[in-house]
């Protein structure tokens, strides 16, 4: 048997619920901890070190300054995952790209709005070469520990190209547009076991979405179950505010 | 074989007798619709259900199938073969001959092992139709609104009382030794034909043209612009795959635990309206835009299925038309191809 891999932890901007996520994922799976070797964890642990393997990257880029210490451990790295909706896709934090960014700053530090250098949040694959991609606000447990067995055989932890409906349907949902919900569930990527509409509400797009996804014929079911174009963008932007930008400006 | 009657007041009795003996599932009601499950109780059976969510093909063919496991060390392998004698309760006829065609398919060339051993090991009691169960379903013009001859059992509700086809030698197993069923009267024959009768005329045709015409239709539709409309309004969301009673691709997967040292394979249901289905080693796609994956489906459903099994591969029962977010449905989509074909026909006539 080869040694454990080490694997070490790392935050900017987030709740860091996906952190929290992967330390319950230890209390139901205790032999992750007999798999590989985590070395650096804020959040879980006080040592550290700085010699690490995979290093799995929670939260946005915010400020011009992230961007050198997440080059740092792009170097230190073998593999690097981006964890979660923040490290994937900007995250919420990405909803104030839609403002202007000076205002946005002095809504939140008033008069000291031009000590904080902040800037439109990005995800980590706008900075460095992430390996792969642990999705969901936060992450899904089973999906971290099938990623975690795939390092461990030597592949990289792929999320099947598929939407969301498909894992809906297979639980027999009953579909959350005849409930009178809206859900982002035809256009984003599966992988929750469709958590969201389980429990009755709509998707709300946190894992991002398929590699085509049909925004134009979403928004037309949408405005057909009485969504106004103001809740739809606003439903849109939730969690896709960069791709919904990108989209606009390449129009 | 045979025919009997079975008061509906000894239903109850029957599926407490049946569960002493076998898993029995059947449809069930979910918030406002039907789902087929485990009947844990005779009063979570609801046998004059509309349709379900998904068909009963579930327990022929899961959503997961566990096929073996394995461990590493020494590369040893376990067959997953033990199914448990199951009965499926108040399969619809268009089911019983989605399931006609699923055991074809099954069963040509290399027989599917897994498949198989379910099979051998259901029991499928079905249920005359006796009204249009939604407004998507279309049987009358695919040919199933009658039951095919691969039933257990067959019912037709008869007022008070179950008329009870007796299909098969498993069929007799499951009446064996139940005392409440009885041999028909003279009244009770005319009072069958009287109901099969009445039935028809509730049901009505929906497709402009006869099904005979479908493969040929789509065959001079390969071309058609409609693919494309089409493709523009489908989110390529997979679910008139996922609910159809006919759709079998399945992929396969290893899974291994955290040691590396035991896992199993597993087949998953797969959808030919996602974009990696039909990717391919190089990174090609030959099905790469959604026009091309939705013409794929109804060819299947239409034609391809016809030709490579002696079926026609939908049977009309409106799941897809009814889960379809954007509105596609096989009734529009073939009236629509006969439309064009027609209009072209009488464009070329007057040039």
């Amino acid at each position: 048997m080869s040694p454990k891999p080490t694997v070490a932890f790392f935050e900017f901007t987030s709740c860091e619920g996906c952190q929290l996520t992967v330390v319950d994922s230890l209390q139901d799976h205790p032999e992750l901890l007999d798999a590989i070797d985590i070395v650096q964890f804020r959040e879980a642990m006080s040592e550290k070190s700085d010699s690490y393997q995979i290093a799995f990257i929670e939260g946005s880029c915010t400020r011009p300054s992230d961007e050198a210490k997440i080059r740092a451990i792009r170097e230190k790295a073998a593999i690097v995952v981006a964890l979660g909706a923040c490290a994937h896709l900007g995250g919420i934090n990405a909803i104030r790209n839609r403002s202007d960014m000076q205002e946005v700053r002095e809504y939140v530090y008033g008069d000291k709005a031009n000590w904080f250098p902040t800037y439109e949040p990005r995800p980590i694959s706008a900075i460095i070469k992430v390996d792969a991609v642990l999705p969901g606000c936060p992450i899904d447990r089973n999906e971290l520990v099938k990623a975690v067995t795939h390092l461990l055989q030597g592949r990289m932890p792929q999320i099947p190209d598929q939407p969301m409906c498909i894992e809906c349907k297979l639980k027999e949902n009953v579909c959350v547009y005849t409930q009178g919900k809206v859900c982002l569930g035809p256009i984003t990527l599966a992988g929750c076991d469709a958590i969201c509409p389980t429990y009755g509400d709509g998707c709300e797009g946190c894992r991002g979405t398929i590699s085509n996804p049909n925004f134009q014929s979403l928004r037309e079911v949408m405005l057909e179950h009485g969504v106004s174009e103001e809740e739809i963008e606003s439903r849109l932007t939730m969690f896709m505010t960069n791709q919904i930008l990108a989209m606009a400006k390449a129009q | 074989m045979s025919f009997r009657i079975m008061p509906k007041a000894a239903v109850p009795d029957w599926i407490t007798w049946l569960r002493s003996r076998y898993r029995v599932v059947g449809p069930r009601q979910l918030k406002d619709q039907f789902v087929f499950d485990e009947i844990n109780s005779p009063d979570e059976l609801s046998l004059d259900y509309p349709t379900s969510i998904l068909p009963p093909k579930k327990y022929l063919l899961p959503p997961t199938e566990e096929l073996f496991q394995f461990t590493t060390k020494g590369m040893h392998t376990k067959a997953s073969l033990e199914p448990r004698p199951t009965v499926i309760m108040g399969v619809h006829t268009c089911d019983m001959h989605a399931i006609q065609l699923l055991d074809r398919v099954h069963n040509t060339g290399y027989a599917d092992q897994h498949y198989q051993a379910r099979r051998q090991n259901t029991y499928l009691v079905s249920i005359e139709c006796l009204n249009p169960c939604t407004e998507h379903s279309f049987c009358k013009d695919m040919g199933t609104l009658s039951v095919p001859e691969n039933f257990d059992l067959h019912l037709t509700d008869l007022g008070d009382e179950y008329g009870v086809d007796i299909g098969s030698e498993k069929g007799e197993e499951l009446l064996r030794g139940f005392a409440s069923v009885w041999d028909p009267t003279e009244e009770d024959y005319r009072h069958v034909n009287q109901v099969m009768a009445e039935k028809w005329p509730r049901f009505s045709y929906r497709f402009n043209f006869d099904v005979t015409e479908l493969p040929d239709l789509l065959a001079l539709s390969t071309k058609s612009s409609y693919w494309n409309e089409l493709g523009d309004l489908c989110l390529g969301c997979g679910m008139c795959t996922k609910v159809c009673p006919t759709c079998y691709c399945f992929n396969v997967k290893d899974e291994v635990d955290l040691s590396l040292t035991e896992g199993h394979r597993v087949r998953i249901w797969d959808s030919c309206q996602v974009d990696e289905f039909a990717l391919v080693a190089g990174g090609h796609n030959f099905r790469s835009t959604r026009a091309l994956r939705q013409r794929h489906r109804f060819f299947r459903k239409g034609k391809y299925q016809l030709e490579a099994y002696g079926l026609i591969g939908c049977v009309g029962c409106g799941r897809c038309a009814a889960a379809c977010l954007v509105h596609i449905t096989p009734v529009k989509t073939f009236n629509e191809l006969y439309r064009r074909h027609k209009q072209g026909e009488a464009v070329e006539a007057q040039s």
